[in-house]
């Protein structure tokens, strides 16, 4: 079943006049199921952290459509969009994005905090969802009491805490040892296999790619080969 | 955790920036309580200084055609709006005998025990007088003579010589309300009765309260009068000091708007930083998926917490410092300290209007912040502001200068009051900082180019960072620009207005001796004349006397305005006391030998007389027309004056005395002249001031007013220097993380000290030049604004010792700002000052 669809999408970005306009992603349809785990991947500069960026509703597309969950994003105003991002998308990013001011736990908790649950209930989502990444020992530490790849596992557990249906990941290893990288990735695979949570990965990493079922490759911001590992490109 | 955990977790982790926007909040409401405390204790102290050196502010009810009049046609007039009390008055000269001394002095009769009551009449000791043998004297008198109260005096009246007991003393001050040199006073039916004067008197002083204007007062009382009576401005009474205090007041409503203008700014700024620094947080926090109105809310409730402390601790701060301010403005216009009286609303004001502003200025950028793109709100590099923040800085600029233009201009023709200038200059000075993000680079950049080239790298680096940081800077700045333009504007129109009046004054009063009518006595016009004439004479004669020169004064009327008609000798060999606008001086002598007049420039904007027009002036009911030929800058009763010689005013007016005798003294003979001139006050009942008293006289008023407009400057000034310096330390702790990671390139610790330093130097520098044109135009405004109330523009000075005391602060005050911060910063551990986010 397609969790994530999109028709035709394409961004431009107009940063210094329309002389100077960049298409960053052009006419990319591309379907996700539920369960799937994705590796985009493709050299700096083909837009792939785009395309996470439009998936998420963090941009809006020039055109075409993103539909999640049948929703298309591009008809939300920003009050919906930000709760489609706080309820059905969880994010990781390089930089694990971590509020340094607040607690693992807390960090954790603050998207279900966003969405009116009472900090009980949201605290014991958010230790849920650190036991489930191996952080529960480390839930009232702050994040500069952490390393990389602990917080990177913060980060995940940030972006499981309200169960969301996808789970976009930009170059999540990318600040990460090589030990660490392994960890967060086995993590990521093992929600996939264990909890059939959709997740969609950048990387421009081959061997973290290696570890996706399907890689998406993308160059001068299409879609250039898509496939299933093992299988011919689809 | 709720959002209110995150919002005490950032303080803690971050406690310099938030302690530093509460600062501003706490700066700016302790300089709005202090600068209004300190205002209206100004206020205050000019009306104590007015009362003290001209009485209580008054208007006089006297017969059209002069003499006494029945006190029963003057009909009631205490329930008008803006009347204190109204005070019968009736003068008589009269003859004291005290043991062997016999003294010639002026008697006022009065209900004595009423207007102590009213507070018009202040006694030193004693009570006031009640019945007909009772006398109040003057504490300077009674003393001299050495008597005081229960002791008893001989009082040759026309009926009767009378043994009268001295119930009180009064001060000199309150006594010279009723009339200049009155040193006596009886219960009025009693002195009446002693001069055979049943039921009549010699003018009815309304006495105003502090706050009436007086000319709608006046209009007010002209309206119930009958037709054999007039509602005047009493003659001779120390109108300089009414004059000095409309511009004073205008000051000081100039200084109090430019300051409270500027604590606005200076909560705004720290606001603005305040949030638009953490654009990146606010992002993060909305990707998590956050909305828009949980931000805004979420920064709402940090600014009014802010805000609520800043206000408090502000409001405290101010209270304590106006206590010692406002002792400091009594003690400068030398009049009691009255103790600190804040309006009740002051203080829960400024509470209110801080947290309103912390609110107000946090919510623009919370709302940029939140409508922003997400993925531009996340990059970490600050962005340019939009070309649509810049056409909208334009286009307030253009509007802001318009306002100025249209109220200054209305203000100049009329249509507006002199306080419209008020108006006028703070939306210059917004227009000003409005333009200054478009200055500020190219100044900058000018000024990267002036750096040793021995500092050339940190230059470099110090000019990136304010170009990178356009919005930062263009906010730091702008505190810089209203700070040094208030100092530079209003130190330049004060020092300008004061060297007027001074030079005008040392034109017009060039004597060593002033003779001065001691009170309005109803003597006949003729009488007078001849007393005066015998006089002049006697004084002239004396060995040791130069020169004499008369001035008469007397009530007049100009197309229904209120003015004040001068006669003076104005001899051919003599230069004359005037100081003409748009003629020659040959041109004025001239014109005045041929009869004719000069007006004053108020007198003339007042009643719309030109040079070359013909008026018809009313005096002591006989109106009479006159060519005023010229007109002249001239304070005398706040402008509002007609001056012509004196022998025409004689064959115009039938103004034949002088009620002012200038004494010139023969070169080294003016001290051997005192005792002559004092037998001489004595038997005309004048008084007798040396030039030097009159000068302190002057001075008094002059310098109290100053410092105390000074003192509120200086107040500002503080207040501008501990904005500039809070945002330039908000500015330096924001760039923690920049400074770490010049440090881990290879920078020296000295370096980035230095280049923070320079980057804040080129910001004062650049703040500096952009504040000194806008205090520039400031000033001219301000005096423009001076033209209603003087009737002339004031010569405007560039003053270089101003300048540079403003640019130079503004320089210090942001290096030192900076150079703190900075050196606590390369301090820190490079790993810690890399990772501040």
């Amino acid at each position: 079943m397609s969790i994530l669809r999109t028709e035709a999408l394409e961004k431009t970005f107009n940063t210094a006049g329309a002389e100077a306009a960049v298409t960053a992603v052009r006419d990319v349809n591309l379907t996700v199921d539920s369960g799937e785990f994705v590796a985009v991947i493709g050299a700096s500069g083909s837009g792939k952290s785009t395309l996470l960026h439009l998936l998420g509703g963090i941009t809006r597309p020039t055109s075409g459509r993103v539909l999640l969950e049948g929703v298309d994003l591009a008809t939300l105003d920003d009050d919906a969009l930000a709760a489609v991002r706080r309820r059905r998308i969880g994010f990781v990013f390089q930089r694990y994005n971590l509020l340094p001011e607040l607690s693992l736990l807390e960090n954790v908790a603050l998207p279900l905090v966003l969405d009116g649950v009472g900090h009980v209930r949201a605290d014991a989502a958010a230790l849920e969802a650190l036991e489930a990444v191996g952080m529960a020992g480390r839930a009232g530490h702050r994040p500069d009491e952490l390393s990389g790849g602990e917080q990177q596992r913060g980060a995940i557990a940030r972006a499981l805490v309200t169960r969301p249906a996808i789970v976009l990941a930009d170059e999540p290893t990318g600040a990460l040892d090589t030990v660490n990288s392994a960890r967060v990735v086995e993590l990521l695979q093992r929600l996939v296999a264990e909890r059939r949570q959709t997740v969609i990965l950048i990387t421009h990493d081959p061997a973290v790619a290696a570890a996706a079922a399907r890689v998406v490759r993308m160059c001068d911001g299409r879609i250039e080969s898509d496939s299933t590992s093992g299988a011919a490109p689809r | 955790m709720r959002l209110r955990t995150l919002l005490v977790r950032q303080w803690r982790n971050r406690p310099g920036r938030a302690v530093a926007a509460a600062a501003s909040v706490a700066v700016a409401v302790g300089a709005v309580v202090a600068t209004w405390a300190a205002a209206d204790a100004s206020r205050a102290g000019y009306r104590r200084l007015t009362e003290t050196i001209a009485g209580v502010p008054s208007i006089d009810i006297t017969a059209r055609d002069g003499g006494r009049f029945d006190a029963t046609l003057v009909p009631r007039v205490v329930d008008l709006p803006g009347i204190r009390a109204a005070v019968p008055l009736f003068y008589r000269p009269t003859l004291l005998r005290v043991g062997e001394s016999r003294l010639r002095e002026v008697a006022v009769g009065v209900d004595a025990a009423a207007l102590a009551a009213a507070g018009l009449l202040t006694l030193e000791s004693g009570e006031p007088c009640r019945e007909d043998d009772e006398v109040i004297l003057d504490a300077t008198l009674a003393k001299g003579l050495g008597v005081g109260v229960g002791d008893e005096v001989l009082f040759f009246a026309r009926r009767r010589i009378a043994r009268m007991r001295i119930t009180g003393l009064a001060t000199g001050d309150s006594l010279r309300w009723f009339a200049e040199g009155a040193t006596v006073v009886v219960d009025i039916q009693a002195l009446e009765a002693m001069s055979l004067s049943t039921a009549e008197v010699d003018r009815v002083r309304i006495a105003l309260l502090a706050d009436a204007d007086r000319a709608r007062v006046m209009a007010a009382v002209a309206e119930r009068l009958p037709a054999s009576l007039v509602a005047d401005v009493p003659v001779g009474r120390a109108s300089m000091a009414d004059d000095v205090l409309h511009s004073a007041n205008l000051g000081l409503d100039f200084v109090t708007a430019l300051t409270l203008a500027m604590s606005w700014f200076i909560v705004g700024n720290a606001m603005l930083m305040n949030v638009a620094e953490r654009r990146r947080g606010l992002s993060l926090v909305r990707l998590l998926g956050a909305t828009g109105r949980q931000v805004r809310r979420f920064v709402v409730l940090e600014a009014a917490i802010l805000g609520g402390v800043g206000s408090i601790v502000g409001a405290a701060l101010g209270l304590a410092a106006a206590g010692p301010i406002s002792a400091g403005i009594s003690q400068a216009l030398q009049t009691p300290p009255a103790g600190l009286a804040v309006e009740p609303w002051l203080v829960p004001f400024a509470i209110v209007m801080g947290v309103f502003l912390a609110v107000a200025a946090a919510w623009w950028p919370a709302r940029e912040a939140t409508s922003l793109d997400l993925l531009e709100g996340l990059a970490a590099a600050p962005t340019a502001a939009p070309p649509s923040a810049s056409r909208n800085l334009l286009v307030a600029a253009a509007a802001l200068t318009v306002v100025a233009a249209v109220s200054e201009a209305l203000m100049y023709v009329g249509v507006w009051p002199p306080r419209a200038s008020v108006v006028s200059g703070i939306a210059l000075l917004l227009a000003f900082v409005s333009l200054t993000p478009f200055l500020l680079i190219p100044l900058v950049r000018l000024l990267g180019r002036l750096v040793p080239s021995r500092w050339q790298v940190e230059g470099r680096l110090a000019v990136d960072q304010i170009v990178r940081q356009p919005i930062r800077t263009a906010l730091t700045a702008g505190v810089l620009v209203v700070a040094v333009s208030n100092g530079i504007g209003l130190g330049h129109a004060i020092r300008d207005s004061v060297e007027d009046v001074l030079a005008w004054y040392g034109k017009m009063l060039k004597a060593d001796w002033v003779l001065t009518q001691a009170g309005a006595l109803s003597v006949s016009r003729e009488e007078r004349g001849a007393d005066s004439r015998r006089m002049e004479r006697i004084v002239r004669e004396l060995a040791g006397v130069a020169d004499v020169e008369g001035i008469g004064v007397a009530t007049g009327r100009v197309a229904g305005s209120v003015c004040v008609v001068i006669a003076r000798d104005m001899p051919d060999d003599k230069p004359l006391p005037l100081e003409p606008v748009g003629a020659t001086i040959d041109e004025v002598r001239q014109a005045l030998a041929r009869g004719e007049a000069v007006a004053g420039t108020v007198l003339a904007q007042r009643a719309g007389v030109k040079a070359g027009d013909e008026v018809v002036v009313e005096v002591s009911g006989r109106a009479t027309p006159v060519k005023v030929a010229a007109l002249v800058v001239d304070y005398t009763s706040g402008g509002a004056s007609l001056q012509l010689r004196r022998d025409a005013a004689r064959k115009i007016f039938g103004m034949e005395a002088a009620d002012v005798l200038l004494v010139t003294a023969e070169p080294g003979r003016a001290a051997a002249l005192r005792e002559p001139l004092e037998a001489i006050a004595r038997e005309h009942s004048m008084l007798l001031r040396s030039f030097g008293e009159l000068r302190r006289y002057i001075d008094r008023i002059v310098t109290g007013v100053v410092g105390s407009l000074w003192s509120i400057l200086g107040l500002g000034f503080v207040v501008g220097s501990l904005g500039v310096a809070n945002t330039v330390t908000m500015n330096v702790l924001e760039k923690k993380r920049s400074l770490g990671l010049l440090r881990a390139v290879g920078m020296r610790r000295g370096q980035v000290v230095r280049m923070v330093v320079l980057e804040s130097i080129m910001l004062g520098i650049a703040g500096g030049i952009i504040g000194l044109v806008a205090g520039l135009t400031t000033a001219l405004f301000i005096q423009l604004a001076s033209q209603p109330l003087l009737g002339h523009p004031l010569r405007f000075h560039v003053r270089p010792d101003i300048i540079a005391v403003n640019l130079l602060a503004a320089v210090v005050v942001t290096a030192l700002a900076a150079w703190l911060p900075a050196r606590r910063a390369v301090r820190l551990d490079l790993l810690e000052s890399i990772s501040a986010e």
